[in-house]
């Protein structure tokens, strides 16, 4: 799974190891309104780079979090099966994950457990919120309690890419988690295959292959 | 502004799109005809539905008609010129909540997405509305919680 990672040509992720880049994803089904959350929060800051090849955007922020000022990557792909290929760089090197689903589609909420599942392979242990988006379409479903964020003990929020409600407050807070995260990575994972990256590149060095050979040994853990 | 947009639908030949407005003062009914030229089966909807928008002559009247709206009508259109029926188009908005969505392709995710326009566009809150808040927040964790029928049937897991 190592061999695939990071390998989008056209962007270089060498940046999020340096201490103020910090990288967040979106994870969902089809039209739960990944973008137009995205959309809400920035308010047309910047125009995103788009690269439909692989159905990715990316938006671009910068937040004061503390004394520090970081620079955020929020990554955006679409929900559609046929991009489920792009998805291990598109994990490569992520702090923080928002996971949503539309409280209209049941369907959506099902499916937490197949993205979530696929998060944790490829990062075990960054911080993860889960969305229950469109609540303006019943505030009913608000008085229900929805128990996969509980039972993966992950925090969860009533928001509408609509109206606002709640939009700014979760992703201050997945801003403040993904910093966190970066200053002390709980990833033990991570660490060991850091470790067996250095390794792999020593070896590159002696056999002085080329350097595109060298990227493409990074692991989808190395932090 | 001084039309107040009713109903609209189109019209198959020659394509047009028809709307029904009224007029705010007089209070009478009338009703426009727009033909949508230049417009082709492999011809961009929602690309011929901004530009319909912001055309001179009909934005007045298409003030209160969304884009989404717009884009719909043009989809039905480019549809009847491509040989397919009234009803496949309709029933290619329709929206099944069971359905998987993540199967489709662009075009007809794109039809979904223009119905879940409907009620976004109304329930929007715009940056220069003046009850806008930018950081609005609201606390449902005091709201009674009542176990989420969702959550039952836990064959996955859940
Ligand atoms: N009522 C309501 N509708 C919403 C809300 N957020 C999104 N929508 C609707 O849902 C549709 C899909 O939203 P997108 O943001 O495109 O969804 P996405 O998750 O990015 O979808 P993919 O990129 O295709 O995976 C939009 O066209 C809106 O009509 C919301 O908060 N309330
Ligand atoms: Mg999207």
């Amino acid at each position: 799974m190592a061999g695939d990672a990071g390998s989008i040509p056209e962007l270089d992720q060498k940046k999020y190891d340096s201490d103020e880049q910090v990288k967040i994803i979106c994870l969902g089904d089809s039209a739960v309104g990944k973008s137009k959350l995205m959309e809400r929060f920035l308010m047309d800051e910047y125009r995103p780079q788009q690269l439909s090849t692989y159905a990715l955007t990316l938006y671009k922020h910068t937040a004061a979090v503390g004394n520090k000022t970081v620079a955020i990557d929020f990554w955006d792909t679409a929900g559609q099966e046929r991009f489920q290929s792009m998805h291990p760089s598109y994990y490569h090197k992520a702090h923080a994950c928002i996971m949503v689903f539309d409280v209209q589609r049941k369907i959506t909420y099902k499916n937490l457990a197949n993205w979530y599942k696929e998060l944790r392979e490829y990062r075990p242990e960054i911080p993860c919120c889960v969305v229950a988006n469109k609540i303006d379409a019943d505030l009913k479903v608000t008085q229900r309690s929805f128990n996969f964020g509980k039972k993966q003990g992950i925090p969860f929020y009533f928001v509408s890419a609509a109206d606002g409600t709640n939009v700014v407050k979760m992703f201050r807070e997945m801003i403040t988690r993904a910093v966190d995260y970066k200053q002390n990575p709980s990833d033990f994972m991570d660490e060991v295959l850091q470790e067996l990256e250095n390794f792999d590149l020593e070896k590159k060095e002696e056999d002085s292959e080329a350097d595109e050979v060298g990227l493409k040994a990074e692991g989808p853990e190395s932090e | 502004m001084s039309f107040e947009a009713k109903r609209c639908g189109v019209q198959f030949s020659p394509p047009s799109i028809v709307l029904i407005y009224q007029h705010k003062e007089t209070k009478h009914m009338r009703k426009r005809i727009i033909p949508v030229r230049n417009f082709s089966k492999y011809s961009d909807y929602s690309m011929a539905a901004e530009s319909l928008k912001n055309h001179p002559r009909h934005r007045d009247y298409l003030e209160g008609v969304s884009q989404s709206q717009l884009e719909k009508l043009h989809i039905i259109l480019r549809d009847h010129m491509q040989g397919f029926s009234l009803e496949h188009s309709l029933a290619s908005f329709r929206l099944d909540p069971d359905e998987d969505l993540n199967q489709l392709d662009d075009d007809k995710l794109a039809r979904k997405k223009g119905q879940m326009d409907e009620l976004f566009e109304k329930n929007r809150k715009h940056k220069d509305d003046p009850d806008f808040v930018y950081d609005l927040e609201m606390d449902f964790t005091k709201t009674t919680q009542e176990r989420c029928s969702w959550d039952e049937e836990s064959d996955d897991g859940f």
